[in-house]
């Protein structure tokens, strides 16, 4: 075995003993999934759910309005006549979602061509489901209403135009399906962190966690190359990193089928395949993220040095993500050459079942590699300085 | 063997050490005694390849430990100040770690491992890992890691740091044991004591530069002080603590 792999070795095994490192390194490569997908199923049950399936609709006085009644009837609406004392307590105190109150001078005013009122009443405080029924009851009532306007209008002989002298029609280009693609960018975030997070801890074991304990020393006297040394530990936070990212990845294709996105006429299905050129496409950001941690770990004295350090290092890989984000660019081959953002861009698109550009796929691995060469070539470079020990 | 010649170091601008000769032959010991911030581990350090000497030159075996630091490597096993062993690895493991980084097999590392714990009468502890050791298991493993390729010449950071009496009795048969077998041993201390009980060949350093080096018997004459702890203190010069 050459003094890479025993360091290697040792390192993954060393590490693979803390279950502090493990859980560290794991927690969101394990989670993040599950929370994501737990967080997308949320918004669309409730902001994207169906406008037609029926829903309860209190009413009290119903009898004073049949005409109203029935033309609510028409509509997907279970109508339930309630007797409450104090309509406004019962919405307060959550046991009515919407109460729909008529007067009993309701139909006495109808009948002399005045203003008749009713009152709805709801929580504006609650979201979903409650908000988007009051607004559909709302609706409602305001077409039977103007239908009533209309014929009272034609009754004396007007035409009903003058009723409305502006017809504004609402135009949403935004499809439902638009509107939960939004959310997944926050997946490349998820992703890039994942990445970082699972050689965090592994990189500063092997570097000040070293020094703190005083065996880089004894380490150094030892009859291998600085480069084999350094390179080895790389690649032990390589393979924490890697593992990350393949738990992550396995833990989205296990939990995207539990969105319920065919509500939205979409499929995001994660196949096996998708699954390994997410990881290979990947693979890059790895490496430079391991030798990035290694790096600046290496300047610190103690494992909370490092931490510190570290912490600050581990949002430099979303700054591309969040720029390109306000700036709402493009994915162009010559913007596969940033780190971070070229990978987030790629997984997105296998994401959305669509097929990657060979092309940007050779860009941002070859770019990216490249970087991580350099990075890696940095850290052995800092090793061979002796005032790594002093 | 090893040998040096005008060593000097600086950090910044504090000069660590400067114009030291030393000279430890085979199969004897010799001890590098001098008072806290006096040097030693720099020398030490130097000659374990792990620092480089702006000045100077030293040999280990003929190899110069700037010019072929691998071929000093491999024919040194260093002790560093405070042992630094990997806590969730066991003593086994720690050995066998360096053991491997010397590119023996795995057979050959596994039947080396067996014998330095029989050495170093390790039988208890071997499979354990060491976060929980004593000071005195610590130093045992450490010393066998640095043994683990059987080098000819064994550099020793103040062993006996933190040792209670029957730990520090154990290491003294080992260093004898280990002149016996013919090796160098260089040890630091800034314990008088300790050092008379040990060595063959006294080197005393203070303020980074080397105030004597012979025999105990040379540095009673020299001095004309029979008690070894004045004679110390008369070749360093009191210094404020």
């Amino acid at each position: 075995m050459s003094g890479f792999s025993v360091v290697l070795a040792k390192e993954c095994r060393d590490n693979f003993r803390d279950i502090r490192t493990i859980l560290a390194s794991f927690s969101l490569a394990l989670l993040g999934p599950a929370l994501f997908a737990a967080m997308m199923a949320f918004v669309l049950n409730t902001t994207l759910g169906e406008s037609r399936e029926s829903f309860r609709l209190a009413v009290v006085g119903s009898e004073h309005a049949p005409r109203l009644m029935e033309h609510l009837g028409r509509f997907n609406v279970e109508l339930t006549e309630v007797t409450l004392d104090d309509p406004r307590q019962a919405v307060r105190d959550g046991r009515e979602d919407l109460v729909l109150v008529i007067d009993a001078d309701y139909p006495r005013r109808l009948e002399a061509g005045e203003r008749a009122a009713v009152a709805l009443i709801h929580d504006s405080s609650r979201m979903g489901t409650a908000r988007r029924n009051y607004s559909r009851a709302q609706q409602m009532i305001g077409q039977y209403s103007r239908k009533l306007g209309i014929l009272r209008v034609q009754l004396r002989g007007m035409d009903p135009a003058l009723l409305s002298p502006i017809a504004v029609s609402e135009v949403d280009t935004a499809s439902p399906a638009a509107r939960a693609m939004t959310l997944l960018t926050v997946l490349p975030y998820l992703l890039v962190l994942v990445v970082f997070m699972g050689g965090f801890y592994l990189a500063i074991d092997a570097t000040a966690g070293e020094r703190e304990h005083g065996s880089l020393e004894p380490l150094l006297s030892q009859p291998i190359s600085r480069a084999q040394l350094v390179l080895g530990k790389v690649a032990a936070a390589s393979v924490f990193s890697a593992i990350s990212t393949a738990l992550f990845l396995i833990g989205l294709s296990l939990s995207l089928p539990f969105v319920p996105l065919h509500k939205v006429g979409m499929s995001l299905a994660i196949d096996l395949n998708a699954c390994v050129q997410m990881f290979f496409v990947s693979l890059p950001l790895v490496f430079l993220g391991a030798s990035l941690l290694t790096v600046v770990a290496s300047f610190a004295k103690s494992y909370k040095e490092a931490q510190t350090y570290l912490t600050v290092v581990i949002l430099i890989p979303t700054l591309p993500l969040i720029v390109t984000q306000m700036l709402n660019v493009e994915a162009t081959t010559a913007l596969m050459l940033i780190p971070s953002f070229s990978q987030a861009t790629l997984i997105s698109d296998l994401i959305k079942g669509e097929a990657l550009e060979w092309a940007h796929v050779a860009v941002s691995m070859a770019a990216t590699g490249t970087l991580a060469a350099l990075t890696a070539w940095v850290a052995v470079a800092l090793y061979k300085r002796e005032r790594m020990l002093v | 063997m090893i040998r040096g010649e005008g060593l000097g170091k600086s950090f910044g601008r504090v000069e660590a050490i400067r114009g030291v000769d030393l000279h430890a032959p085979d199969g004897r010991i010799t001890a590098l005694l001098g008072p806290n911030g006096a040097g030693k581990s720099t020398t030490l350090r130097i000659l374990a390849t792990v620092l480089q000497a702006d000045r100077g030159h030293a040999w280990v075996d003929g190899a110069e430990v700037s010019a072929d630091p691998a071929a000093v490597r491999r024919s040194i096993g260093v002790l560093p100040h405070g042992a630094g062993l990997y806590a969730r690895l066991s003593a086994r493991e720690n050995i066998a770690y360096f053991g491997a980084l010397h590119g023996l097999g795995r057979a050959a590392l596994r039947a080396r491992v067996d014998e330095l714990v029989e050495q170093l009468d390790m039988g208890e502890f071997a499979n354990r890992r060491v976060a929980g050791f004593s000071q005195g298991q610590r130093i045992k493993v450490a010393l066998a890691r640095a043994l683990v390729h059987d080098p000819k010449n064994v550099l020793l950071d103040e062993p006996t740091n933190g040792l209670d009496v029957m730990a520090t009795r154990a290491l003294r048969e080992i260093i004898i044991a280990l002149k016996r077998q013919g090796r160098c041993v260089v040890f630091s201390s800034h314990v008088m004591q300790e050092v008379a009980t040990l060595c063959d060949d006294l080197i005393i350093v203070g303020g980074g530069q080397v105030r004597f080096a012979g025999s105990l018997d040379e540095l009673r004459t020299r001095t004309g002080q029979d008690d070894l702890e004045d004679a110390f203190v008369d070749v360093v010069g009191e210094q404020p603590a």
